[in-house]
This record gives structure tokens, C-alpha cells and sequence, in this order.
């Protein structure tokens, strides 16, 4: 349990760092735990949100309801949600297809490795650093053996997308749920 | 013309997000099968044909994971194949010095084939035992697409059960419109003739 004295330094050091102060500085904080903005369901650029918003209006068609009008936004940035989801599948697959990983391959497997080296190149030892396999070269060559090799690679990726997919799907269906519930009672 | 208005005649291929295919997909493929689906199901108004959209663009996945599940087991047939004759011959047998350039072989030259078929049938197995080794070999792979298969299959059958249910609605919509244009044409009718209207419920 945290005692008096600990609360009171946890106060003061507090006092001493408030956060970033400019406004570049702030800006950057936001994006802290910015990992693939997937989850982020606010449009990401003015022309995307354009987009959305002509969608939107397309599916509320002449209904002039707001609650109607925030379904078919719902709807619309769902629709959107699913498509980039769709490029960023294929943007996965199409990298393993043509480099054989997702990573770019590292030289070194550790930092224990990583400060081996460098105390043996300060020793005057003459140490090459191991190379690189390049993932590239265990692709199979022919087209379609080569795609189901990328798709095999990327399977973990595929799987986590999947979950944000499903999420934007039931979103999907539940506005237009709700809009045809809201058409029936009308 | 408002935003609203705008937006209201914009041809809907415009306002749905773009879709592509990977570089080693046809975009005439892409667009045979989201084609058919329009004929088969005729969307009817904007919620439609995204949902048409959606499903097309589920069905084109399931059969590009369906393709690579095929291509996955394939890819781990000379491995399997390899693991197999280990398996099966002694350090002593003849067989055990040429296992990598028969399993090399195995799959362009009938002679190395029959080879194997003819060792493989000494221990009364065939060629369904090298594609069950293969099977076993990617099994953690073919359950990850079976994960994504299911996913993708429950959304498309949503997408089609939605669209049954709306135009079921719609129709239900229509038929109850129509009955009470019906019922007050009928009342006025009857008005008309000077009978009076039956107390309401």
C-alpha cells in the first residue's frame, strides 16, 4: 500500500512534468498509443470524410431525421472501416509475395550479439557480422505456390485484421438494422 | 442544389470505397463475380448494393483462401514426402541414400514415381498416406484459414439474410400500404352510397 510520504514524492515529482507544452509536442503525444489506427473509427482524412458524409446522406436518402442521418453515418464509416481493411490485407499479402517477410531481416538477433560484436571489433578482432537470409530467395517461384506461401506467412496478421473486420461488419449491420427498423415503424 | 440533393444523384459507384485485387488477381475476375451477384439478386436502392458489394467481397476472399489452403498442402508434399520414406526405410536400405532426389523427382518423373509408389506399397500405404503426412505437416496453417473461412462465410450468409429481411419488411410494407389505400377507397365507396361507416374498433 502506498504510504503518506511515497503519495506526497508521487505529488511532487508530479508537479515537475506536465505533459508536453507545445503544441507540436501535444500533437505527437496523442498519437502515444497510435498502433494501426484501426480501431479509430473517425475519418482520417477531410477527403475520406467527405466521403463518408456523402455516403451517409445517400443511405438516410430523404429521411430528414438526425437519428436516422447518424445511423447512415455509422453505416457509411463502417463501409469505409471494411475497405481499408481490404487494402491493408492486401497491401500484407502483396509485400510477403514479393520480399518474403514482413520485417525487413536483421543483422543481429540480440543486443547480446549486437555488443559481442562491437567488443571484438574494440579488441581488434576482425568480425563480420553474420548475414542477413534473404527471405525473398525461400519463396517459391511459381505464381500460384508463391501466394499461398505469402498468405501462409502473413496468416497471424490476417487473423488479427479479422478481428477488427468483424468488428466494423457488425457495425455495418447493426446501423442498417436499426435504419430498416426506423423504415418499418415510419 | 443542396449537399443533400448532391449526394441523393450521385451514381453509387462513385460513393462506395474502391476495391482491388492482389497482382496476381484479375480485376475481370473480381468484377465476373460481383456481377453475377448483382443478376442474381437485382440490389434495390443504396443498402442493397453495399450489401451486394459486401458480399462479393467476402466470397472473392473465401476463394482466394480456399486456393491457398490448396497450394499450402501442396507446398508440404516433398516434405512430407521426405519424412515418410525416412520413416519407412532402414539406414541400411537402398532406398534411404536417394530419399531427397526421389522425393525431388517424385513429382516430374513417372519412373522415381513408381519407384516410391512401389516402396510405399511394401508397407501396404499409397499415395493418400503422403498427402495425409502434408495434411498433418500445415494442420496449425489450415486451422487459421478455417478461422478466417468461417469468419468470412458467417459475414457474406449476414449480408444475403439481411437483404431477405429488408425486402421481406419492404414487402410487408407495401402490402399493408396497399390494404389501407384499399380499406379508405372502399369506406369512401361506401360512404358514398350513403351506407354509413362500420364503428371504429
Amino acid at each position: 500500500m502506498t504510504t503518506e510520504r511515497q503519495a506526497a514524492a508521487n505529488r511532487r515529482n508530479a508537479r515537475k512534468s506536465t505533459g508536453p507544452r507545445s503544441g507540436a509536442g501535444k500533437k505527437r503525444a496523442s498519437r502515444n498509443s497510435y498502433y494501426h489506427g484501426l480501431t479509430a473509427t473517425m475519418a482520417t482524412s477531410a477527403e475520406r470524410a467527405e466521403r463518408v458524409e456523402k455516403l451517409a446522406r445517400k443511405i438516410a436518402g430523404d429521411s430528414k431525421g438526425t437519428v436516422i442521418l447518424e445511423w447512415a453515418r455509422t453505416a457509411a464509416r463502417a463501409d469505409f472501416d471494411l475497405a481499408q481493411v481490404w487494402w491493408l490485407k492486401i497491401a500484407l499479402i502483396e509485400r510477403v509475395f514479393l520480399f518474403g517477410e514482413l520485417e525487413r531481416p536483421k543483422l543481429f538477433k540480440s543486443v547480446r550479439q549486437v555488443s559481442a560484436f562491437f567488443n571484438a571489433f574494440d579488441r581488434g578482432e576482425l568480425n563480420i557480422p553474420p548475414t542477413p537470409v534473404d527471405a525473398a530467395a525461400t519463396m517459391p517461384s511459381e505464381e500460384g505456390d508463391r501466394l499461398a506461401e505469402a498468405v501462409r506467412r502473413v496468416l497471424p496478421e490476417l487473423l488479427k485484421l479479422n478481428r477488427y473486420e468483424r468488428r466494423a461488419a457488425s457495425l455495418l449491420y447493426k446501423s442498417f438494422y436499426a435504419l430498416n427498423r426506423r423504415a418499418v415503424a415510419e | 442544389m443542396t449537399k443533400r440533393d448532391e449526394s441523393m444523384q450521385e451514381p453509387t459507384a462513385t460513393l462506395l470505397p474502391a476495391l482491388g485485387v492482389l497482382i496476381t488477381e484479375s480485376v475481370d475476375d473480381f468484377n465476373r463475380v460481383r456481377d453475377a451477384l448483382i443478376q442474381e439478386i437485382k440490389p434495390r436502392g443504396i443498402i442493397d448494393e453495399i450489401l451486394v458489394a459486401d458480399s462479393a467481397q467476402s466470397t472473392w476472399e473465401i476463394l482466394r483462401l480456399r486456393r491457398c489452403k490448396a497450394g499450402i498442402v501442396n507446398l508440404t508434399f516433398r516434405d512430407a514426402l521426405k519424412r515418410i520414406l525416412r520413416n519407412l526405410s532402414d539406414r541400411g536400405s537402398e532406398i534411404y541414400n536417394d530419399i531427397d532426389e526421389l522425393s525431388y523427382y517424385y513429382f516430374t518423373n513417372r519412373k522415381m514415381k513408381k519407384r516410391v509408389l512401389r516402396f510405399l506399397a511394401e508397407f501396404q500405404l499409397d499415395e493418400s498416406a503422403i498427402e495425409a503426412e502434408a495434411i498433418r505437416n500445415s494442420a496449425e496453417d489450415l486451422e487459421r484459414i478455417d478461422r478466417l473461412l468461417a469468419s468470412l462465410e458467417a459475414r457474406r450468409n449476414k449480408a444475403l439474410r439481411c437483404i431477405a429481411e429488408f425486402r421481406g419488411d419492404f414487402a410487408r410494407r407495401l402490402r399493408d400500404g396497399a390494404n389501407r389505400i384499399i380499406d379508405s377507397e372502399v369506406l369512401a365507396l361506401e360512404h358514398q352510397q350513403g351506407k354509413a361507416p362500420p364503428a371504429a374498433a
